[in-house]
């Protein structure tokens, strides 16, 4: 567990074999609600690794196994929360950041926040914070603070019945969530970017959609708006194409990170 | 806590079971559960509910136990999203158990 400014987050950390020194440090940042760093430590994280970089993973204030405040879950909190873990990690060198889902909108802010401290930017099934963005989480997190809050044991028989145990099992950790704290107001009301702040992000940036995902939508808006953007979209694939592609979402990471700066 | 006994030289099915039973407990004891019944055919995900997220803290557990010779992030790494949802403890007794043996050689 690592303070990261006054909230006690959960950081995994793994590093390239046989005593190597890593060339670079990659944070991977995870989604929202059912979402944790384990997403990460059991698809892509092993082989960054192997690949000689130092991988640091952590939970999201309110998920996995970090604390979870009542409150204070706005896009700016969470972009607090990396800036003062990675202060707190002592991570030098070049930095690449990986986001899947809100993830990448966090690691975006991120980005246009200290554009000069990112070497790479890799976006899986993800965008960044603008108004229509805010819009369309407002009305996800409204459908789950009123179906799946409101009448939890009805839903989670759905979910069971329709999704399967596993699904059902999520979810009931996102109606905890949603019950206790205030994220489900905070993030819609997030303050979001303008066009000048997200064309201010110079790195290199990877967009990883799922051919069958409404986020490939958005591919020619980052293309005008970022100046070195590269899209790959994996058909047959949704939003959870991180899991579910491991394999073919960590090659096209690791064809990034060994364009960026610092890695072989 | 208890000091942990060093790792079997000869690491058996049962050796193993019982370790993993007694980290599986300890992951459970956070839930609540403190009366399961583990085993060789036990589901991760069915029987015992466990999230990804619990996984991550039995490989951490793993490691403590057995360092560096076994390592579950790799091992479910090499598995698709359905193979780890079927998960039962007595594949991952094998696997470890496998680890344990190849490790040893050198």
């Amino acid at each position: 567990m690592v303070d990261a400014g006054g909230v006690r987050l959960h950081v995994q950390r793994l590093g390239p074999p046989a005593g190597r020194v890593p060339h670079a440090t990659v944070v991977l940042v995870h989604g929202l609600l059912t979402d944790s760093l384990a997403s990460y430590y059991f698809t892509v994280a092993p082989a960054f690794a192997a690949a000689g970089l130092d991988v640091v993973m952590y939970d999201l204030r309110g998920h996995g196994r970090s604390e979870r405040p009542p409150e204070g879950y706005t896009l700016d909190h969470n972009i607090d929360d990396l800036t003062a873990l990675l202060d707190r990690l002592d991570v030098t060198g070049p930095l690449h950041l990986v986001g899947n889902s809100y993830g990448g909108t966090i690691a975006f802010g991120f980005t246009a926040r200290h554009p000069g401290r990112v070497a790479t930017l890799a976006l899986i099934e993800s965008e960044p914070a603008t108004a229509s963005w805010a819009a369309k989480l407002g009305r996800i997190l409204h459908r789950v603070t009123t179906q799946l809050a409101g009448d939890e044991a009805a839903a989670l028989a759905w979910i069971t019945a329709h999704r399967g145990h596993n699904t059902a099992r999520l979810a009931k950790g996102a109606a905890r969530l949603a019950r206790e704290t205030t994220l489900g107001r905070d993030i819609p009301a997030s303050r979001v970017l303008t066009e000048a702040q997200i064309s201010a992000v110079r790195c290199p940036v990877l967009g990883v959609y799922g051919g069958d995902s409404d986020l490939v939508d958005l591919v020619p808006l980052k293309r005008g708006l970022l100046g070195d953007f590269r899209a790959v979209v994996l058909p047959g694939h949704e939003h959870s194409v991180l899991v579910e592609a491991p394999g073919t979402v960590g090659g096209h990471i690791l064809d990034l990170l060994g364009a960026g700066a610092g890695v072989r | 806590m208890n000091p942990t006994p060093p790792a079997p030289a000869h690491p058996t099915a049962d050796t193993v079971l019982a370790d993993l039973a007694g980290m599986l407990r300890e992951v459970l004891a956070e839930y609540g559960d403190d009366d399961v019944v583990i085993g060789m055919s036990t589901t991760f995900n069915r029987d015992l509910e466990l999230e990804s997220i619990d996984l991550v803290t039995l490989a951490g557990l793993m490691e403590e136990r057995y360092g560096g010779r076994v390592n579950l992030a790799e091992f479910l790494a090499g598995m698709d999203f359905d193979e780890i949802i079927e998960l039962t403890v007595g594949r991952l007794v094998e696997y470890v158990v496998w680890s344990l043996k190849s490790t040893q050689a050198g």
